[in-house]
């Protein structure tokens, strides 16, 4: 037994609790599916069956793809496909995702470990981003639900403070027994508010690296347009004014640098 | 709608791979910061890449972008709205084959270049060895879109300057400068390498059928997924949570 089905062991029981679960409150209609196909002739008959179990195999793609190149899927779910399916299929699709990203990161790494070609790498991808979408669904209409019933988001509350070296970062609030008042330990712990000469001299310096990086690149832009204006003396100044918006096109025309090595057409 | 259609490139990703994935194939971090409180975020990565013929996603394309090695920046002239599709007719305005139309049949945007099927060819020698002279194959160099190419007028074939215009309906069309005719995009822009048109696509096992996809299961209803989902599968909730304060 290679290493990773001793840890495909220790993941199925996590796994699979919760997908036979699902499975049996749903046992009408199943997907067997996993991406959703680009535009198609319609479908005659959806086959309702219970799906097959193969124990841990199901960590592992068919064997008939193993020793293929590529295997060809269909596209991932747009938002808008999901956003028309009740929560109980969506809540479906998403173990069917979770299943195959399961079997396709196993198939990865089995293949990785055993110095094979992983075929269709891209498959991931478009599980996450399926699995992305949906998620976004999902808050979407708890989002929703919030509002209407409460006025606030019932997403978990964040904002943006200072931390101690005056750098801000985004401080997302956790859920406790006491309120702030009482809570000493939180209190003690938070550390709001800077100051001091160390912090300062910091600061100073960390600005001057976030100048200095805003300065290289609004030079590089300038060089750029230059560059392109030397090669190209013709070139239409109004893409250029809209692709490097900080740059004087007009001033650098005349520049020294953008001038092509050639004599220039007078009077023609 | 027409500030939709003035945004998004008509241009179709022949290649039908998610841009993640492509991002995710030609990343080369050298060094993160591991993601504690005492690090800053940063990460060293390859931030300049040489595109060439070679796609992405393809171990040429790694070859050339070997890890630690720098090549000289090459300046890409910026393009606005893309203006050559594949299968469209275009005649080559450079080199040895001056003059001579051609069908383009890559696009490489990175490198503003499109590929003309035939044309502006030179020989490689591939697989030369000691004892072995290598096989001698014909392969097409790359055409600049801005200067090495114009379109052909289909009125007349001959090539053409054009432009970008609206017609009444809104649609973006590209129109010949000289005879004023609509050059239309051809059906060979949206083949992509899964599929030739989408109605040719073959259903794969694990694809879901199109008509399920469209189907309409959505009821609205005031609850949450999770208060949906609860109800669905008979669990009931009778606790009232502990008071708590989020902070």
């Amino acid at each position: 037994m290679s290493a990773t089905l001793i840890k495909c062991l220790n993941l199925a029981k996590t796994v699979r609790t919760s997908t036979i679960k699902s499975l049996l409150t749903a046992p009408k209609q199943q997907w067997q599916t996993l991406c959703a196909a680009a535009l198609q002739t319609p479908h005659a008959q959806m086959v309702h069956t219970s799906p097959m179990r193969h124990g841990l195999m199901e960590f592992f793609d068919d064997p008939k793809h193993w020793s293929e190149n590529d295997v060809k899927v269909g596209r991932a779910w747009r938002t808008e496909e999901l956003r028309i399916k009740s929560n109980k299929e969506l809540h479906q699709l998403w173990f069917v995702l979770l299943k195959e990203r399961n079997m396709l990161l196993t198939m990865e790494h089995e293949c990785n470990d055993k110095m094979e070609i992983f075929p269709s790498p891209e498959r991931v991808d478009k599980v996450k981003i399926s699995m992305d979408n949906l998620e976004k669904v999902v808050r979407e209409r708890n989002t929703a639900y919030h509002l209407l019933e409460t006025g606030e988001t019932g997403e978990r509350p964040q904002k943006r403070v200072n931390n101690s070296f005056g750098l801000q970062f985004n401080y997302k609030s956790c859920e406790h027994v006491l309120p702030p008042f009482m809570n000493l330990k939180w209190i003690k712990s938070r550390n709001i508010g800077f100051g001091g000469r160390a912090v300062n001299r910091f600061l100073l310096k960390y600005r001057e690296q976030l100048y200095n990086a805003k300065r290289k690149a609004k030079n590089r832009s300038r060089n750029e347009v230059m560059m392109i204006l030397r090669r190209n003396p013709n070139f239409d100044l109004g893409v250029l004014r809209r692709k490097f918006p900080d740059v004087d096109i007009d001033k650098l025309r005349s520049a020294d640098k953008a001038r092509g090595h050639y004599v220039p057409k007078i009077g023609v | 709608m027409r500030i939709t259609q003035y945004l998004a490139s008509k241009l179709k990703n022949f290649s039908n791979l998610p841009k993640e994935y492509i991002e995710r194939s030609k990343k080369q971090v050298y060094w993160q910061t591991p993601r504690e409180t005492n690090y800053l975020p940063r990460t060293v990565e390859r931030k300049r890449f040489r595109y060439t013929t070679n796609r992405p996603w393809t171990g040429q394309f790694r070859q050339q972008n070997m890890p630690a090695t720098m090549r000289r920046k090459v300046l890409i002239e910026p393009v606005e709205d893309w203006s050559f599709f594949r299968g469209d007719r275009v005649e080559v305005l450079v080199g040895k084959d001056k003059g001579k139309q051609g069908i383009v049949t890559q696009v490489i945007t990175e490198r503003n270049w499109v590929i003309v099927e035939g044309l502006n060819w030179h020989y490689r020698r591939v697989g030369a060895d000691k004892d072995f002279p290598g096989i001698i194959i014909k392969s097409e160099a790359p055409l600049h879109v801005l200067n090495d190419i114009r379109l052909v007028d289909p009125s007349d074939l001959q090539g053409t300057e054009f432009e970008w215009r609206f017609t009444e309906e809104g649609e973006k069309v590209r129109v010949s400068m000289r005879s004023g005719r609509i050059i239309p995009i051809p059906e060979t822009n949206n083949q992509t390498h899964d599929y030739k048109t989408p109605n040719a696509y073959i259903e794969r096992e694990k694809d879901t059928p199109a008509a399920v996809v469209g189907e309409i299961t959505f009821q609205p209803k005031l609850s949450t997924f999770e208060m949906d989902i609860m109800e669905e599968m008979g669990i009931k909730e009778e606790r009232t949570p502990a008071k708590s304060y989020w902070y």
